[in-house]
Protein backbone atom coordinates (compact mmCIF):
# COMPACT_ATOMS: atom_id res chain seq x y z
CA UNK A 1 0.00 0.00 0.00
CA UNK A 2 1.40 3.51 -0.91
CA UNK A 3 0.40 5.79 1.30
CA UNK A 4 0.96 10.10 1.08
CA UNK A 5 0.61 12.12 4.06
CA UNK A 6 0.61 15.70 4.29
CA UNK A 7 2.85 15.68 1.04
CA UNK A 8 3.93 19.30 0.31
CA UNK A 9 6.49 20.57 -2.70
CA UNK A 10 7.66 23.45 -3.57
CA UNK A 11 9.57 25.33 -6.36
CA UNK A 12 11.20 28.33 -5.09
CA UNK A 13 8.14 30.37 -3.79
CA UNK A 14 5.47 28.60 -5.54
CA UNK A 15 3.75 25.06 -3.82
CA UNK A 16 2.84 23.14 -6.34
CA UNK A 17 1.64 20.41 -3.74
CA UNK A 18 -0.10 21.53 -0.63
CA UNK A 19 -0.42 18.88 1.72
CA UNK A 20 -2.04 15.87 -0.03
CA UNK A 21 -3.06 13.25 1.45
CA UNK A 22 -4.67 9.76 0.33
CA UNK A 23 -4.10 5.69 -0.15
CA UNK A 24 -3.74 3.86 -3.34
CA UNK A 25 -4.60 0.25 -2.29
CA UNK A 26 -1.67 -2.59 -3.34
CA UNK A 27 -3.30 -4.09 -7.02
CA UNK A 28 -5.65 -1.78 -7.32
CA UNK A 29 -5.64 1.21 -9.99
CA UNK A 30 -5.65 4.41 -8.27
CA UNK A 31 -6.14 7.32 -10.61
CA UNK A 32 -5.24 11.06 -10.26
CA UNK A 33 -7.05 13.05 -12.19
CA UNK A 34 -7.08 17.05 -12.40
CA UNK A 35 -6.64 20.31 -14.49
CA UNK A 36 -3.84 21.19 -16.21
CA UNK A 37 -1.18 22.80 -13.17
CA UNK A 38 -3.28 21.04 -10.94
CA UNK A 39 0.08 19.08 -9.32
CA UNK A 40 -0.48 15.90 -11.10
CA UNK A 41 2.86 15.10 -12.24
CA UNK A 42 4.57 16.75 -9.47
CA UNK A 43 3.14 14.53 -7.66
CA UNK A 44 4.64 11.46 -9.28
CA UNK A 45 7.82 13.11 -9.29
CA UNK A 46 8.15 13.23 -5.73
CA UNK A 47 6.87 10.19 -5.01
CA UNK A 48 9.83 8.49 -7.48
CA UNK A 49 12.31 11.07 -5.80
CA UNK A 50 13.01 13.63 -8.93
CA UNK A 51 11.77 16.24 -6.54
CA UNK A 52 11.99 16.54 -3.18
CA UNK A 53 9.19 16.96 -0.70
CA UNK A 54 9.47 20.44 2.13
CA UNK A 55 6.84 18.34 4.42
CA UNK A 56 5.08 15.25 4.88
CA UNK A 57 5.93 11.70 3.81
CA UNK A 58 5.45 9.61 1.17
CA UNK A 59 5.14 5.49 3.33
CA UNK A 60 5.32 2.84 0.57
CA UNK A 61 4.58 -0.78 1.96
CA UNK A 62 5.61 0.20 5.42
CA UNK A 63 8.80 2.24 4.47
CA UNK A 64 9.28 5.92 4.32
CA UNK A 65 10.82 6.26 1.38
CA UNK A 66 10.50 10.23 1.19
CA UNK A 67 14.11 11.23 1.56
CA UNK A 68 15.43 8.26 -0.64
CA UNK A 69 17.03 8.50 -3.63
CA UNK A 70 15.32 8.08 -7.15
CA UNK A 71 17.81 4.88 -7.61
CA UNK A 72 17.05 3.92 -3.72
CA UNK A 73 13.04 4.10 -4.60
CA UNK A 74 13.19 2.44 -7.83
CA UNK A 75 14.87 -0.67 -6.02
CA UNK A 76 12.29 -0.46 -3.54
CA UNK A 77 9.81 -1.39 -6.30
CA UNK A 78 8.42 1.47 -7.91
CA UNK A 79 8.61 2.82 -11.46
CA UNK A 80 7.57 5.59 -12.99
CA UNK A 81 7.01 6.24 -16.56
CA UNK A 82 7.21 10.05 -17.16
CA UNK A 83 5.19 11.89 -19.18
CA UNK A 84 5.82 12.07 -23.13
CA UNK A 85 6.64 8.71 -24.03
CA UNK A 86 10.01 9.36 -22.49
CA UNK A 87 12.29 6.90 -23.60
CA UNK A 88 16.40 7.52 -24.72
CA UNK A 89 15.77 8.28 -28.61
CA UNK A 90 19.30 6.83 -29.67
CA UNK A 91 19.34 4.16 -28.56
CA UNK A 92 18.07 0.79 -29.45
CA UNK A 93 14.21 -0.45 -28.63
CA UNK A 94 16.28 -3.64 -27.18
CA UNK A 95 18.59 -1.18 -24.91
CA UNK A 96 15.97 0.84 -23.97
CA UNK A 97 13.92 -2.17 -22.42
CA UNK A 98 17.68 -3.35 -21.32
CA UNK A 99 18.12 -0.13 -19.79
CA UNK A 100 14.92 -0.79 -17.03
CA UNK A 101 16.80 -4.88 -15.68
CA UNK A 102 20.06 -3.40 -15.86
CA UNK A 103 20.63 -2.29 -12.16
CA UNK A 104 19.33 -5.93 -11.05
CA UNK A 105 20.84 -7.61 -13.98
CA UNK A 106 23.70 -8.94 -11.99
CA UNK A 107 21.28 -10.65 -9.24
CA UNK A 108 18.20 -12.20 -11.41
CA UNK A 109 20.21 -12.68 -14.82
CA UNK A 110 17.18 -15.39 -15.22
CA UNK A 111 14.71 -13.69 -14.62
CA UNK A 112 15.85 -10.73 -16.18
CA UNK A 113 15.26 -12.25 -19.52
CA UNK A 114 12.04 -13.93 -18.67
CA UNK A 115 10.94 -10.30 -17.93
CA UNK A 116 12.14 -9.16 -21.37
CA UNK A 117 10.44 -12.16 -23.08
CA UNK A 118 7.28 -10.96 -21.37
CA UNK A 119 7.15 -7.43 -22.46
CA UNK A 120 7.61 -8.50 -25.90
CA UNK A 121 5.05 -10.82 -25.85
CA UNK A 122 2.66 -8.30 -24.49
CA UNK A 123 4.00 -5.33 -27.17
CA UNK A 124 4.84 -7.54 -30.17
CA UNK A 125 5.65 -4.88 -32.46
CA UNK A 126 8.71 -3.93 -30.29
CA UNK A 127 9.96 -7.17 -30.79
CA UNK A 128 9.96 -6.27 -34.39
CA UNK A 129 11.71 -3.52 -33.95
CA UNK A 130 14.32 -4.35 -31.11
CA UNK A 131 17.10 -3.68 -33.37
CA UNK A 132 15.63 -0.08 -34.36
CA UNK A 133 16.49 3.50 -32.95
CA UNK A 134 13.61 4.32 -30.35
CA UNK A 135 13.58 7.40 -31.78
CA UNK A 136 12.25 6.05 -35.45
CA UNK A 137 9.31 4.64 -33.76
CA UNK A 138 5.60 5.94 -33.54
CA UNK A 139 3.90 8.10 -30.19
CA UNK A 140 2.30 4.87 -29.47
CA UNK A 141 5.27 3.06 -29.88
CA UNK A 142 7.37 4.93 -27.98
CA UNK A 143 4.57 4.59 -25.31
CA UNK A 144 4.72 0.62 -25.32
CA UNK A 145 8.61 0.91 -24.98
CA UNK A 146 8.58 3.18 -22.30
CA UNK A 147 6.16 1.04 -20.37
CA UNK A 148 7.78 -1.54 -21.09
CA UNK A 149 11.68 -0.56 -19.82
CA UNK A 150 9.58 0.04 -16.57
CA UNK A 151 8.07 -3.39 -16.34
CA UNK A 152 11.33 -4.91 -16.73
CA UNK A 153 11.94 -3.84 -13.58
CA UNK A 154 9.52 -5.93 -11.91
CA UNK A 155 7.90 -2.99 -10.24
CA UNK A 156 5.04 -4.00 -7.89
CA UNK A 157 4.00 -0.38 -7.76
CA UNK A 158 3.49 1.40 -11.39
CA UNK A 159 3.89 4.90 -11.70
CA UNK A 160 2.10 5.87 -15.30
CA UNK A 161 2.17 10.06 -15.91
CA UNK A 162 -0.27 10.70 -18.75
CA UNK A 163 0.03 7.50 -21.01
CA UNK A 164 -2.54 8.37 -23.56
CA UNK A 165 -0.96 11.98 -23.84
CA UNK A 166 -0.84 12.87 -27.54
CA UNK A 167 -1.72 9.51 -28.71
CA UNK A 168 -4.73 8.31 -31.47
CA UNK A 169 -7.69 7.65 -28.95
CA UNK A 170 -7.70 3.58 -30.30
CA UNK A 171 -4.02 2.92 -29.18
CA UNK A 172 -4.34 5.50 -25.85
CA UNK A 173 -7.27 2.82 -25.31
CA UNK A 174 -5.20 -0.12 -26.24
CA UNK A 175 -2.56 1.22 -23.89
CA UNK A 176 -5.05 1.46 -20.63
CA UNK A 177 -6.50 -1.50 -21.42
CA UNK A 178 -2.88 -3.36 -21.48
CA UNK A 179 -2.45 -1.39 -17.88
CA UNK A 180 -5.48 -2.65 -16.80
CA UNK A 181 -5.28 -6.46 -17.63
CA UNK A 182 -1.65 -6.29 -16.20
CA UNK A 183 -2.94 -5.01 -12.95
CA UNK A 184 -5.97 -7.83 -12.40
CA UNK A 185 -3.77 -10.75 -13.67
CA UNK A 186 -0.68 -9.92 -11.46
CA UNK A 187 -1.37 -7.75 -8.68
CA UNK A 188 0.35 -4.68 -9.87
CA UNK A 189 -0.04 -1.45 -7.82
CA UNK A 190 -0.74 1.22 -10.38
CA UNK A 191 -0.94 4.89 -9.81
CA UNK A 192 -2.30 6.55 -12.99
CA UNK A 193 -2.37 10.59 -14.00
CA UNK A 194 -4.57 11.17 -16.25
CA UNK A 195 -5.77 14.46 -17.85
CA UNK A 196 -8.06 12.24 -19.57
CA UNK A 197 -10.89 11.75 -16.93
CA UNK A 198 -13.40 9.47 -18.79
CA UNK A 199 -10.58 6.90 -19.90
CA UNK A 200 -8.73 6.86 -16.53
CA UNK A 201 -12.04 6.73 -14.38
CA UNK A 202 -13.24 3.73 -16.37
CA UNK A 203 -10.31 1.43 -15.63
CA UNK A 204 -9.46 2.86 -12.18
CA UNK A 205 -11.14 1.76 -8.92
CA UNK A 206 -10.12 4.55 -6.75
CA UNK A 207 -10.09 7.87 -7.88
CA UNK A 208 -8.37 11.30 -6.62
CA UNK A 209 -9.10 14.83 -7.57
CA UNK A 210 -6.58 17.26 -7.50
CA UNK A 211 -6.70 21.01 -7.99
CA UNK A 212 -4.25 23.85 -7.35
CA UNK A 213 -2.03 21.38 -5.75
CA UNK A 214 -4.75 20.22 -3.21
CA UNK A 215 -7.12 16.72 -2.85
CA UNK A 216 -10.55 18.24 -3.16
CA UNK A 217 -12.21 14.82 -3.33
CA UNK A 218 -11.30 11.42 -3.47
CA UNK A 219 -14.15 8.29 -3.76
CA UNK A 220 -14.46 5.00 -5.55
CA UNK A 221 -14.11 5.78 -9.51
CA UNK A 222 -17.44 4.57 -10.14
CA UNK A 223 -18.73 7.16 -8.01
CA UNK A 224 -16.73 9.86 -8.74
CA UNK A 225 -17.44 9.31 -12.69
CA UNK A 226 -20.77 9.92 -11.34
CA UNK A 227 -20.43 12.80 -9.45
CA UNK A 228 -21.42 15.57 -12.41
CA UNK A 229 -20.76 18.39 -9.92
CA UNK A 230 -17.45 17.45 -9.48
CA UNK A 231 -17.08 17.29 -12.87
CA UNK A 232 -18.68 20.25 -14.19
CA UNK A 233 -16.58 22.53 -11.33
CA UNK A 234 -13.40 20.74 -11.65
CA UNK A 235 -12.70 19.06 -15.10
CA UNK A 236 -14.92 21.57 -17.23
CA UNK A 237 -17.18 19.24 -18.77
CA UNK B 1 57.23 9.09 -54.23
CA UNK B 2 59.47 9.12 -51.20
CA UNK B 3 58.05 12.49 -50.00
CA UNK B 4 54.58 10.53 -50.05
CA UNK B 5 55.44 7.68 -48.16
CA UNK B 6 57.34 10.14 -45.51
CA UNK B 7 53.63 11.73 -45.57
CA UNK B 8 51.98 8.87 -44.98
CA UNK B 9 53.99 7.59 -42.38
CA UNK B 10 54.33 9.97 -40.44
CA UNK B 11 50.52 11.26 -40.93
CA UNK B 12 49.74 7.49 -39.42
CA UNK B 13 51.89 7.94 -36.27
CA UNK B 14 50.60 11.15 -35.24
CA UNK B 15 47.25 10.53 -36.29
CA UNK B 16 47.14 7.92 -34.19
CA UNK B 17 48.11 10.32 -30.86
CA UNK B 18 45.27 12.38 -31.92
CA UNK B 19 42.79 9.29 -32.62
CA UNK B 20 43.60 8.58 -28.76
CA UNK B 21 42.89 12.49 -27.54
CA UNK B 22 39.93 12.42 -29.70
CA UNK B 23 38.82 9.17 -28.33
CA UNK B 24 39.46 10.50 -24.17
CA UNK B 25 37.04 13.37 -25.82
CA UNK B 26 34.59 11.54 -26.75
CA UNK B 27 34.41 9.30 -24.05
CA UNK B 28 33.69 11.67 -21.58
CA UNK B 29 31.20 13.28 -23.89
CA UNK B 30 29.43 9.96 -24.22
CA UNK B 31 29.66 9.25 -20.29
CA UNK B 32 29.00 12.56 -18.81
CA UNK B 33 27.84 15.07 -21.59
CA UNK B 34 30.92 17.39 -21.05
CA UNK B 35 33.56 18.64 -23.10
CA UNK B 36 36.91 18.14 -21.54
CA UNK B 37 39.44 21.02 -22.10
CA UNK B 38 41.36 19.72 -18.84
CA UNK B 39 42.24 16.32 -21.04
CA UNK B 40 45.53 17.28 -21.87
CA UNK B 41 46.68 19.20 -18.56
CA UNK B 42 45.62 15.72 -17.25
CA UNK B 43 48.27 13.97 -19.75
CA UNK B 44 50.54 16.28 -18.82
CA UNK B 45 50.52 16.19 -15.37
CA UNK B 46 50.19 12.17 -15.15
CA UNK B 47 53.22 11.98 -17.63
CA UNK B 48 55.04 14.48 -15.31
CA UNK B 49 54.33 11.92 -12.43
CA UNK B 50 55.90 9.23 -14.69
CA UNK B 51 58.46 10.93 -15.89
CA UNK B 52 59.58 11.84 -11.96
CA UNK B 53 59.04 8.08 -11.39
CA UNK B 54 61.59 6.80 -14.17
CA UNK B 55 64.18 9.55 -13.15
CA UNK B 56 64.20 7.57 -9.59
CA UNK B 57 65.20 4.60 -11.27
CA UNK B 58 61.47 2.88 -11.66
CA UNK B 59 60.90 0.64 -15.30
CA UNK B 60 59.31 2.23 -17.99
CA UNK B 61 56.40 -0.02 -17.04
CA UNK B 62 55.84 1.01 -13.96
CA UNK B 63 55.90 4.53 -15.01
CA UNK B 64 53.40 3.70 -17.93
CA UNK B 65 50.97 1.58 -15.37
CA UNK B 66 51.09 4.36 -12.81
CA UNK B 67 50.59 7.24 -15.26
CA UNK B 68 47.29 5.18 -16.31
CA UNK B 69 46.26 4.85 -12.59
CA UNK B 70 46.90 8.21 -12.12
CA UNK B 71 44.67 9.27 -14.67
CA UNK B 72 42.13 7.50 -13.86
CA UNK B 73 42.11 8.57 -10.43
CA UNK B 74 42.21 12.08 -11.31
CA UNK B 75 39.82 12.39 -13.60
CA UNK B 76 37.78 10.72 -11.00
CA UNK B 77 38.40 13.72 -8.60
CA UNK B 78 37.36 16.05 -11.46
CA UNK B 79 34.06 14.40 -11.50
CA UNK B 80 34.04 14.38 -7.57
CA UNK B 81 35.48 17.29 -6.46
CA UNK B 82 33.96 19.60 -8.99
CA UNK B 83 31.63 18.07 -11.48
CA UNK B 84 29.26 16.67 -9.26
CA UNK B 85 29.09 19.72 -6.56
CA UNK B 86 28.22 21.81 -10.00
CA UNK B 87 25.33 19.35 -11.31
CA UNK B 88 23.85 19.56 -7.84
CA UNK B 89 23.59 22.95 -7.73
CA UNK B 90 20.44 22.53 -9.33
CA UNK B 91 19.11 26.30 -6.73
CA UNK B 92 21.03 28.82 -8.39
CA UNK B 93 20.16 30.83 -10.62
CA UNK B 94 22.47 30.57 -12.97
CA UNK B 95 22.75 26.84 -13.64
CA UNK B 96 18.82 27.05 -14.24
CA UNK B 97 19.22 27.10 -17.86
CA UNK B 98 19.51 24.05 -20.06
CA UNK B 99 22.09 25.99 -21.66
CA UNK B 100 24.29 26.82 -18.76
CA UNK B 101 23.81 23.65 -17.27
CA UNK B 102 25.70 22.64 -20.38
CA UNK B 103 28.52 25.59 -20.63
CA UNK B 104 28.97 25.86 -17.11
CA UNK B 105 30.91 22.34 -16.52
CA UNK B 106 33.07 23.09 -19.77
CA UNK B 107 34.11 26.44 -18.34
CA UNK B 108 34.94 24.73 -14.84
CA UNK B 109 37.34 22.08 -17.27
CA UNK B 110 39.16 24.93 -18.54
CA UNK B 111 39.33 26.11 -14.28
CA UNK B 112 41.09 22.69 -14.01
CA UNK B 113 43.81 23.18 -17.22
CA UNK B 114 44.87 26.57 -15.41
CA UNK B 115 45.18 24.57 -12.17
CA UNK B 116 47.04 21.37 -13.32
CA UNK B 117 49.59 23.72 -15.46
CA UNK B 118 49.69 25.52 -12.47
CA UNK B 119 50.80 22.79 -10.20
CA UNK B 120 53.12 21.53 -12.99
CA UNK B 121 54.63 24.80 -12.46
CA UNK B 122 55.16 24.63 -8.74
CA UNK B 123 55.89 20.62 -8.58
CA UNK B 124 58.63 20.34 -11.30
CA UNK B 125 59.32 24.27 -11.89
CA UNK B 126 57.39 24.13 -15.42
CA UNK B 127 61.12 22.66 -16.75
CA UNK B 128 60.75 21.15 -19.95
CA UNK B 129 62.27 17.32 -20.51
CA UNK B 130 62.75 14.49 -22.63
CA UNK B 131 60.58 11.44 -22.28
CA UNK B 132 61.71 8.01 -23.02
CA UNK B 133 60.38 5.82 -25.60
CA UNK B 134 60.21 2.13 -24.50
CA UNK B 135 60.80 0.62 -27.74
CA UNK B 136 63.38 2.02 -30.60
CA UNK B 137 62.54 5.22 -32.47
CA UNK B 138 64.98 4.90 -35.30
CA UNK B 139 63.53 3.99 -38.75
CA UNK B 140 62.63 0.94 -39.49
CA UNK B 141 65.14 -0.99 -41.95
CA UNK B 142 63.41 -2.05 -45.17
CA UNK B 143 66.26 -3.58 -46.97
CA UNK B 144 69.11 -0.95 -47.11
CA UNK B 145 66.43 2.03 -47.01
CA UNK B 146 65.37 3.44 -43.97
CA UNK B 147 61.59 4.27 -43.89
CA UNK B 148 60.28 7.35 -42.27
CA UNK B 149 58.38 4.58 -39.69
CA UNK B 150 59.78 3.38 -36.52
CA UNK B 151 58.86 0.94 -33.83
CA UNK B 152 57.45 3.46 -31.82
CA UNK B 153 54.52 4.20 -34.47
CA UNK B 154 53.94 0.68 -34.81
CA UNK B 155 53.38 0.65 -31.43
CA UNK B 156 51.56 3.92 -30.65
CA UNK B 157 49.09 3.05 -33.94
CA UNK B 158 48.58 -0.72 -31.98
CA UNK B 159 48.17 0.67 -28.91
CA UNK B 160 44.96 2.95 -30.25
CA UNK B 161 43.24 -0.35 -32.26
CA UNK B 162 43.47 -1.98 -28.93
CA UNK B 163 42.17 0.99 -27.47
CA UNK B 164 39.10 1.41 -29.71
CA UNK B 165 38.55 -2.23 -29.90
CA UNK B 166 37.90 -2.20 -26.03
CA UNK B 167 36.34 0.31 -25.37
CA UNK B 168 34.04 -0.37 -28.71
CA UNK B 169 33.03 -3.86 -26.76
CA UNK B 170 32.86 -1.84 -23.13
CA UNK B 171 30.09 0.83 -24.28
CA UNK B 172 28.52 -1.78 -26.67
CA UNK B 173 28.42 -5.22 -24.89
CA UNK B 174 28.21 -4.42 -21.27
CA UNK B 175 26.05 -3.61 -19.23
CA UNK B 176 27.90 -0.98 -17.79
CA UNK B 177 28.34 0.69 -21.37
CA UNK B 178 24.86 1.03 -21.85
CA UNK B 179 24.47 2.69 -18.09
CA UNK B 180 27.28 4.79 -19.52
CA UNK B 181 25.54 5.80 -22.96
CA UNK B 182 22.18 6.39 -21.59
CA UNK B 183 22.73 8.30 -18.47
CA UNK B 184 24.77 11.21 -21.00
CA UNK B 185 21.84 11.28 -23.38
CA UNK B 186 18.96 11.33 -21.08
CA UNK B 187 19.78 10.92 -17.01
CA UNK B 188 16.14 11.46 -16.11
CA UNK B 189 15.10 8.37 -17.83
CA UNK B 190 17.95 6.65 -16.84
CA UNK B 191 17.81 7.35 -13.39
CA UNK B 192 14.53 6.40 -13.27
CA UNK B 193 15.66 2.44 -14.75
CA UNK B 194 17.39 2.03 -11.25
CA UNK B 195 21.14 2.83 -12.74
CA UNK B 196 23.35 5.21 -10.13
CA UNK B 197 24.67 8.21 -13.15
CA UNK B 198 26.79 9.72 -10.03
CA UNK B 199 29.13 6.25 -9.98
CA UNK B 200 28.55 5.84 -14.02
CA UNK B 201 30.10 9.67 -15.03
CA UNK B 202 32.67 8.95 -12.14
CA UNK B 203 33.43 5.60 -14.20
CA UNK B 204 33.26 7.97 -17.65
CA UNK B 205 36.04 10.42 -16.05
CA UNK B 206 38.08 7.94 -14.57
CA UNK B 207 38.44 5.59 -18.43
CA UNK B 208 38.61 8.94 -19.97
CA UNK B 209 41.26 9.94 -17.29
CA UNK B 210 43.25 6.42 -18.43
CA UNK B 211 43.03 7.33 -22.44
CA UNK B 212 44.54 10.75 -21.37
CA UNK B 213 47.49 10.05 -19.67
CA UNK B 214 48.06 7.44 -22.63
CA UNK B 215 48.09 9.63 -25.20
CA UNK B 216 50.48 11.86 -22.74
CA UNK B 217 52.55 9.22 -22.92
CA UNK B 218 52.68 8.16 -26.25
CA UNK B 219 53.37 11.55 -27.39
CA UNK B 220 56.35 12.54 -25.11
CA UNK B 221 58.79 11.16 -26.73
CA UNK B 222 58.64 12.88 -29.57
CA UNK B 223 57.92 16.56 -28.13
CA UNK B 224 59.21 16.79 -24.94
CA UNK B 225 57.06 17.39 -21.70
CA UNK B 226 56.69 21.22 -19.99
CA UNK B 227 53.39 22.38 -18.59
CA UNK B 228 52.35 23.48 -22.05
CA UNK B 229 53.23 21.22 -24.67
CA UNK B 230 50.26 19.04 -25.15
CA UNK B 231 47.64 22.55 -25.40
CA UNK B 232 48.03 22.10 -29.62
CA UNK B 233 47.45 18.76 -29.12
CA UNK B 234 43.41 19.30 -27.85
CA UNK B 235 42.43 21.59 -30.24
CA UNK B 236 43.61 18.72 -32.51
CA UNK B 237 42.20 16.26 -30.94
CA UNK B 238 38.98 18.32 -30.61
CA UNK B 239 38.54 18.68 -34.19
CA UNK B 240 39.32 15.35 -34.79
CA UNK B 241 36.55 13.96 -32.64
CA UNK B 242 33.97 17.08 -34.06
CA UNK B 243 34.85 15.27 -37.44
CA UNK B 244 34.10 11.79 -36.66
CA UNK B 245 31.22 12.78 -34.93
CA UNK B 246 31.86 13.81 -31.04
CA UNK B 247 29.49 10.63 -29.63
CA UNK B 248 31.66 7.93 -32.34
CA UNK B 249 34.47 5.86 -30.48
CA UNK B 250 35.30 4.77 -34.55
CA UNK B 251 34.71 8.03 -35.59
CA UNK B 252 37.36 10.02 -33.03
CA UNK B 253 39.98 7.12 -34.39
CA UNK B 254 39.08 7.90 -38.11
CA UNK B 255 38.89 11.71 -37.31
CA UNK B 256 42.22 11.03 -35.37
CA UNK B 257 43.83 9.52 -38.83
CA UNK B 258 42.00 12.05 -40.89
CA UNK B 259 43.63 14.64 -39.14
CA UNK B 260 47.02 13.20 -38.61
CA UNK B 261 46.73 13.06 -42.57
CA UNK B 262 45.98 16.60 -43.25
CA UNK B 263 48.52 17.81 -40.91
CA UNK B 264 51.43 15.53 -42.30
CA UNK B 265 51.01 15.85 -46.31
CA UNK B 266 50.96 19.93 -45.78
CA UNK B 267 53.62 19.61 -44.24
CA UNK B 268 55.37 17.95 -46.33
CA UNK B 269 53.60 19.25 -49.93
CA UNK B 270 53.26 22.63 -48.55
CA UNK B 271 54.65 24.53 -45.18
CA UNK B 272 54.30 23.73 -41.39
CA UNK B 273 52.61 27.45 -41.32
CA UNK B 274 49.70 26.31 -43.43
CA UNK B 275 49.36 23.70 -41.07
CA UNK B 276 46.24 25.12 -39.18
CA UNK B 277 44.92 27.03 -41.92
CA UNK B 278 44.21 23.54 -43.66
CA UNK B 279 42.53 22.04 -40.27
CA UNK B 280 40.68 24.97 -40.42
CA UNK B 281 39.48 24.70 -43.82
CA UNK B 282 39.10 20.49 -43.36
CA UNK B 283 36.78 21.18 -40.73
CA UNK B 284 34.68 24.01 -42.32
CA UNK B 285 34.17 21.74 -45.11
CA UNK B 286 33.15 18.77 -42.65
CA UNK B 287 30.66 21.02 -41.01
CA UNK B 288 29.53 21.96 -44.43
CA UNK B 289 28.99 18.95 -45.90
CA UNK B 290 28.65 16.58 -43.24
CA UNK B 291 27.45 18.71 -39.94
CA UNK B 292 26.89 15.18 -38.01
CA UNK B 293 30.56 14.22 -38.25
CA UNK B 294 31.61 10.97 -40.53
CA UNK B 295 30.43 8.80 -38.14
CA UNK B 296 27.96 10.79 -35.95
CA UNK B 297 24.22 9.89 -36.04
CA UNK B 298 21.76 12.21 -38.14
CA UNK B 299 19.03 13.41 -35.95
CA UNK B 300 15.73 11.49 -36.78
CA UNK B 301 12.86 12.59 -37.48
CA UNK B 302 9.06 11.43 -37.28
CA UNK B 303 6.67 12.87 -39.21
Amino acid sequence: MLEIKELVTEFASVRALSGVSFTAATGKITTVIGANGAGKSTLLRTISGLERAAHGSIIWEGLDITKLSVEAIVRTGIAQVPEGHAVISQLSVAENIELGALFRKRKARADVAKAIAEVYELFPILFERKSQMAGALSGGERQMLAISRALVSRPKLLLLDEPSLGLAPLIAEQIINVINDLCRSTGLTVLLVEQNANTALSVADHGVLLALGKVVAQMPASQMIADESLRAAYLGY
Amino acid sequence: MTQFITAFFSGSSHGAIYALVSLGLVLVWRGAGVVNFAQMGQAMFTTYIASQMIMHKNSYWIAFVTALLAGAILGSIIDFGLMRPLSARKNSALLASESMRTTIPVIASLGVLGILKALAGIIWAGEERGFPSPVSTNGIKFGTTTLAFTAFDLFVIGIVLITLLLTTIFFTKTGMGLAMRASALNPEVTRLSGVRIKSVRTLSWAISGMASSLAGLLITPSTNLSPNTLDLLLIVGFTAAVIGGLTSLVGAVVGGFAIGYVISFVNVYSSPENVFLAILIFLMLMLFLRPQGIFGAKEVRRV
